[in-house]
């Protein structure tokens, strides 16, 4: 078809197959099948895959939804959810394009989701099964619980609340180390939060057991919450006067920044000239940062809003210590490409963590990536408003946040961070790193930031 | 693996009983009867954890002439009655006689409470003389000194008959424990030590490792003994102390426990490889530590602890290889060659196990020096290897063989290190020594890593690499490639995005705020429209992402060539710009050519992203089919940092082409205008 098609991808450099299989698409072939696509090697098919991904966000993000289509479909020629890592992550990517597209239409969109079923035990599955998979949430448990064992030490009763309590072996640990303190343990009580009554029950009846076994006074105080920690009654809580009070909150923070204003989908509004985007783009960006200064007022659904009455539930609370441990990424840009590009990256960063430690056959691993990461990608791409409740945000802004909200914060000190490094180390997996930014462990991949645990105690 | 049990805790060979008496002991020892029971019975007299120091039982002191003397009484209070290396370490020591104390801070009810701001705890020189100024800490130390001025002084003298009343001192944080009077700690030294351990600034720092403290005092104690003797569990994790090492054993502990006890689905291996041989390794910890104590002279960056042969792997790398040992900047001039493609390759292993080296594009030159012979690869290492390979780690080696052999697919090995020998296929009875090191250096330093990585695992991902690339390493090459692609202007959606968004790493200081307006443009002469639209168009998105990993992965690959980056001409965040950014890594100047050649007048009109062919593809396509070659050696020519030749060239070529026949073909497909 073309001259020197085969020729020279044969033996020459992936860049210049690259710039030869831009080409190709010529409008004949169309919508065909592109056999040769096909025959691509891995890292070709992937800078192609990338560049395609972004055509197609362009498209997606100016309403062009011609070229939007074509760019879907000629992705989905290329991408595999069982691929090699870019064909996987494109995968993701167009599917929570082609939702965007689709939630134009709300109807086509309901109805294509008529039958989706939200199991409570698939996702708690799903999650545990990350919780295996990498380190992140491990390390994220070691820290946390140095710093709450360091900010408790003294003290004689001490209650953990948990925001997000689905893992046992962090508090087992924490008797643990409680157990083995210079003046004794505690009397420890833990508050336990979670949406699942057995998931609960279940970590009620082993720390209980452990508790007994290290002959620690413990007591476990399990609150379900329907609907997620908007719906959480702070009186259930009962923090009781004389007590040292610890949160744990694990990536339980960002959905409160979830707002309902600006639900307009920048769609099919977008048709207009290049001036008319960049004047669009600048608006959106003043209006990101203007609101993230001075929040809206008299919009009690605002992503302020929300954050403030969290957090201030929280600080009302006087923790001694509350260890916050978030997603170190920008995913709640304004626009929608700001927010592809940055999933782009730290997503590639996440599956590649995967691809360096599970097989690819691994139906596990395709389970994380799909109902974790793919949902994550799809509510970070697809939603606007309310609906979007991954925004994820770096460090720096979590600690303006937290600081406005009366925190101070506490810094990790050199032992925490010592033991999430070796956590860490031991993954063998050198391509994990841990850096300290502002007294707060950022877990990276290679140089990627993905995770930032951070402890603060209450400012009165 | 850890055993499923719940009611004892096997890891060392160490019952739960021991290691809770074990506990005890340190505790009692962190609060000053017993510091000190230490691999090698020497002293630890660092402390992190500040609480510990028993103030009040100086109480007794505190009529005492001169501080000096209290120190020196504390510290022999801290010291603890060595024990000796061997029953220390193995855990079968006789325990300690405890005397029983008083928790730090819990001061006599008849003391006095003396309260003070945190300026005059944190004032180092209270005592002011007034002739000189100079200041003392002590009262005392400043009469003595009025007394070389004659001045009037007078010694407090020590009241035979009166017991001095005893003061207590309180930390002036409001949330600190020791805010309370019945909390209150017993010297002023002590109060002074805690203010600033807790609640001050941590400025003095270990030249060695990254702890920081905030008494000097700490400091230097720490440096003394800073890399002579650490605690190594086999998580990786480094101790220094033996207690912290056993309360972090808890912990690791209780997770492989807690993964063993409900393996997930076939995933086990994968939670519990992480406390790698935390029930397996058992003995090896121990012998670990007593048989390599010896050594430790030889060596003080050699780890000890448990790490089984990670210990030596250890030693390995930081003995200088001398067969590994290309030079930094030959590896990086000889890099690109090997493959245009090479940078930040961290490939995946066909049996998808770990132990990726970041950059493994510098590694490519030693790669190719080692291929010819695998067993040489350990270099100068491989002796140390053999030297601490011995039988007490049997996990790694013999397991980690086996495995290589039988699972190769599969994690299901118990620990990390066998993990990293599945990667070694061609493994012959040494390979995996290369594994273990190549991990442990890994981890213990960044990035410089790879430069004394092992050959057989990269020749594994050498041969992979064609298979397969990261998606990270894939994103930066697609910002790289901006550089070449964008003489297409398909490709300048995807090219100038990543490419600018790579770039903003090194320019940000420039592009920061005023990315997307046009006023930046102003500064120069309007760069090519494909450029600028992608710059501008997503100014925002580009510049903010100035943190991504494209930035330090391209500063790696070029680092040699790297002159110097002039900053003066990336102010523009146009993707020409970017390009000219990197170009002055390399080669120096040329920027403003490359504005101005690139700079053409009908800008906005071939804003095309009509990537998808939908017209003028044919134009598209003559123009790059005609540059093809040139672009591969272009290519080339600029990893080799040859940026002159290679940015002239790529100019003229762009030049020509778009601007003749491109800008044409675009400009009249004008899709969003």
């Amino acid at each position: 078809m073309y001259q020197d098609d085969g020729s020279s991808s044969a033996t020459s450099s992936p860049l210049q197959f690259f710039s030869m299989a831009q080409l190709s698409p010529n409008p004949s072939n169309l919508g065909s099948p592109y056999p040769y696509l096909r025959e691509l090697k891995s890292e070709e098919r992937g800078l192609y895959l990338i560049h395609l991904l972004l055509t197609c966000a362009n498209h997606v993000a100016t309403g062009s939804l011609e070229s939007a289509e074509i760019a879907l479909g000629q992705i989905s020629q290329l991408s595999a959810p069982d691929g090699d890592t870019m064909q996987r992550i494109a995968a993701y990517f167009t599917e929570a394009l082609a939702e965007r597209i689709i939630k134009a239409w709300p109807g086509v969109h309901r109805a294509l989701n008529a039958t989706k079923i939200k199991i409570p035990s698939e996702e708690s599955m799903v999650r545990s099964l990350f919780y295996e998979m990498f380190p992140f949430l491990k390390v994220a448990f070691v820290v946390t619980n140095q710093a709450i064992l360091e900010a408790m030490e003294g003290e004689k009763m001490v209650h953990v609340i948990d925001l997000n309590a689905s893992e046992p072996s962090q508090w087992i640990a924490l008797l643990q180390a409680l157990s083995g303190r210079a003046e004794g343990p505690p009397h420890l009580r833990i508050t336990g939060i979670h949406q699942q009554r057995e998931v609960l029950d279940r970590m009620s009846h082993k720390l209980v057991e452990e508790a007994e076994r290290l002959d620690i006074p413990f007591q476990f105080n399990p609150i379900v919450v329907s609907g997620g920690l908007e719906n959480l009654d702070p009186e259930k809580l009962r923090v009781k006067t004389g007590e040292a009070l610890a949160i744990s909150s694990v990536l339980q923070l960002h959905p409160f920044l979830a707002s309902h204003k600006n639900p307009n989908s920048r769609l099919l509004q977008r048709q207009g000239t290049l001036g008319e985007l960049l004047l669009d783009q600048k608006d959106n960006s003043f209006d990101s940062a203007s609101s993230s200064s001075s929040p809206p007022i008299g919009s009690p659904s605002s992503s302020q809003g929300k954050m403030d009455w969290f957090l201030n539930v929280l600080w009302g609370l006087s923790p001694k210590v509350m260890v916050v441990t978030e997603q170190d990424s920008n995913h709640n840009g304004a626009t929608l490409m700001e927010r592809l590009l940055e999933a782009l990256y730290s997503y590639a960063a996440l599956f590649d963590c995967l691809e360096s430690t599970v097989p690819r056959s691994s139906i596990e691993r395709l389970k994380v990536e799909k109902m974790m990461f793919g949902e994550e990608i799809k509510n970070i791409v697809a939603c606007e408003g309310g609906e979007r409740k991954e925004r994820h945000e770096k460090l720096e802004k979590w600690i303006h946040r937290l600081e406005m909200a009366g925190f101070g914060n506490l810094g990790l000190s050199y032992y925490g961070m010592l033991q999430g490094k070796g956590l860490l180390e031991s993954y063998g997996c050198d391509g994990y790193r841990m850096k300290e930014e502002n007294g707060c462990a950022v877990i990276c991949w290679q140089d990627r930031p993905l995770y930032a645990v951070s402890s603060w105690r209450c400012r009165k | 693996m850890a055993t499923s049990s719940s009611s004892s805790v096997p890891f060392f060979g160490m019952s739960r009983e021991e290691v809770d008496e074990q506990m005890k002991q340190q505790a009692a020892a962190a609060i000053g009867v017993g510091v000190g029971l230490g691999v090698g019975g020497g002293l630890h007299n660092h402390h992190h954890h500040p609480h510990h120091h028993l103030h009040h039982q100086l109480l007794q002191h505190s009529s005492s002439l001169l501080s000096n003397s209290q120190l020196t009484t504390a510290g022999a209070q801290q010291q603890a009655p060595p024990l000796s290396a061997a029953s220390s370490a193995t855990g079968s020591g006789p325990p300690q006689p405890k005397k029983k104390r008083n928790q730090p801070g819990t001061p006599n009810p008849d003391a006095e409470v003396i309260a003070l701001s945190p300026k005059t705890l944190m004032a180092t020189n209270r005592f002011i003389c007034e002739v000189c100024n100079k200041g003392f800490q002590r009262e005392q130390n400043l009469q003595l000194h009025r007394r070389g001025h004659n001045l009037p002084w007078k010694l407090k003298q020590k009241s035979k008959t009166e017991v001095p009343k005893r003061k207590v001192y309180l930390c002036p944080e409001p949330t600190c424990v020791h805010h309370e009077a019945s909390r209150a700690l017993g010297d002023l030294t002590g109060i002074k030590k805690h203010y600033s351990r807790k609640h001050g600034e941590k400025k003095w720092k270990c030249d060695k490792c990254a702890k920081r403290y905030a008494v000097q005092s700490d400091w230097k104690a720490h440096s003394k003994t800073c890399g002579t003797r650490e605690y190594r569990c086999d998580c990786g994790t480094l101790f220094s102390r033996r207690d912290s090492f056993i309360t972090h054993r808890a912990f690791c502990d209780a997770l492989a426990q807690e993964s063993a006890r409900n393996p997930p689905p076939s995933l086990s291996s994968l939670g519990s490889h992480l406390f790698a041989g935390a029930g397996g390794a058992a003995n090896n910890m121990t012998l670990g530590i007593s048989s390599t104590a010896h050594s430790s002279a030889a060596a003080d960056i050699l780890r000890l602890g448990g790490s089984t042969t990670g210990g030596a792997g250890q030693f390995d790398h930081l003995l200088p290889p001398s067969t590994t040992t290309t030079t930094t900047s030959q590896q990086f001039r000889n890099q690109p060659h090997l493959s245009p493609s090479s940078a930040a390759f961290f490939m995946q292993q066909q049996d998808q196990n770990n132990s990726y080296q970041p950059f493994h594009h510098t590694l490519m030159q030693q790669q190719q020096q080692f291929s010819s012979d695998p067993n040489n690869a350990a270099g100068g290492g491989a002796a140390a290897n053999q030297l601490f390979n011995l039988g007490f780690f049997p996990n790694s080696s013999t397991a980690g063989i086996d495995s290589t052999t039988s699972t190769n697919n599969n994690n299901n090995n118990a620990t990390l290190f066998t993990n990293h020998n599945n990667n070694n296929h061609s493994g012959g009875g040494d390979d995996h020594h290369h594994h273990h090191h190549q991990m442990m250096m890994g981890s213990s330093t960044g990035g410089s890593v790879p430069l004394f990585s092992s050959s057989s695992v990269h020749q594994q991902q050498m041969n992979n690499m064609v298979a397969h690339m990261s998606a990270t390493a894939l994103l930066q090459k697609a910002a790289q490639m901006g550089s070449t692609t964008n003489s297409n202007p398909n490709a300048t959606t995807s090219a100038s995005l990543l490419r600018s968004a790579f770039a903003a790493g090194p320019n940000h200081n420039n592009q920061k705020s005023s990315s997307s307006s046009s006023g930046e443009k102003q500064h120069h002469p309007p760069p090519p429209s494909l450029g600028s639209f992608g710059g501008s168009f997503f100014g925002d998105v580009d510049t903010n992402n100035s943190n991504n990993n494209l930035h330090d992965l391209m500063m790696n690959s070029f680092a040699a060539a790297a002159g110097n980056n002039n900053n003066n001409n990336n102010n523009s965040p146009s993707m020409f710009n970017m390009e000219e950014g990197n170009h002055n890594q390399s080669s120096g100047n040329n920027n403003n050519n490359n504005n101005n050649n690139g700079g053409s007048s009908s800008n906005n009109k071939k804003l095309t992203r009509d990537f998808l062919g939908v017209g003028h593809v044919a134009a598209v396509r003559g123009i790059a089919g005609g540059t093809t070659t040139s672009n591969i050696s272009q290519n080339q020519q600029q990893q080799v940092g040859a940026a002159l030749e290679r940015s002239s060239s790529l100019d003229s070529e762009r030049n020509n082409n778009n601007s003749m026949g491109s800008h044409s073909s675009f400009g009249g497909n004008p899709s969003f205008q």
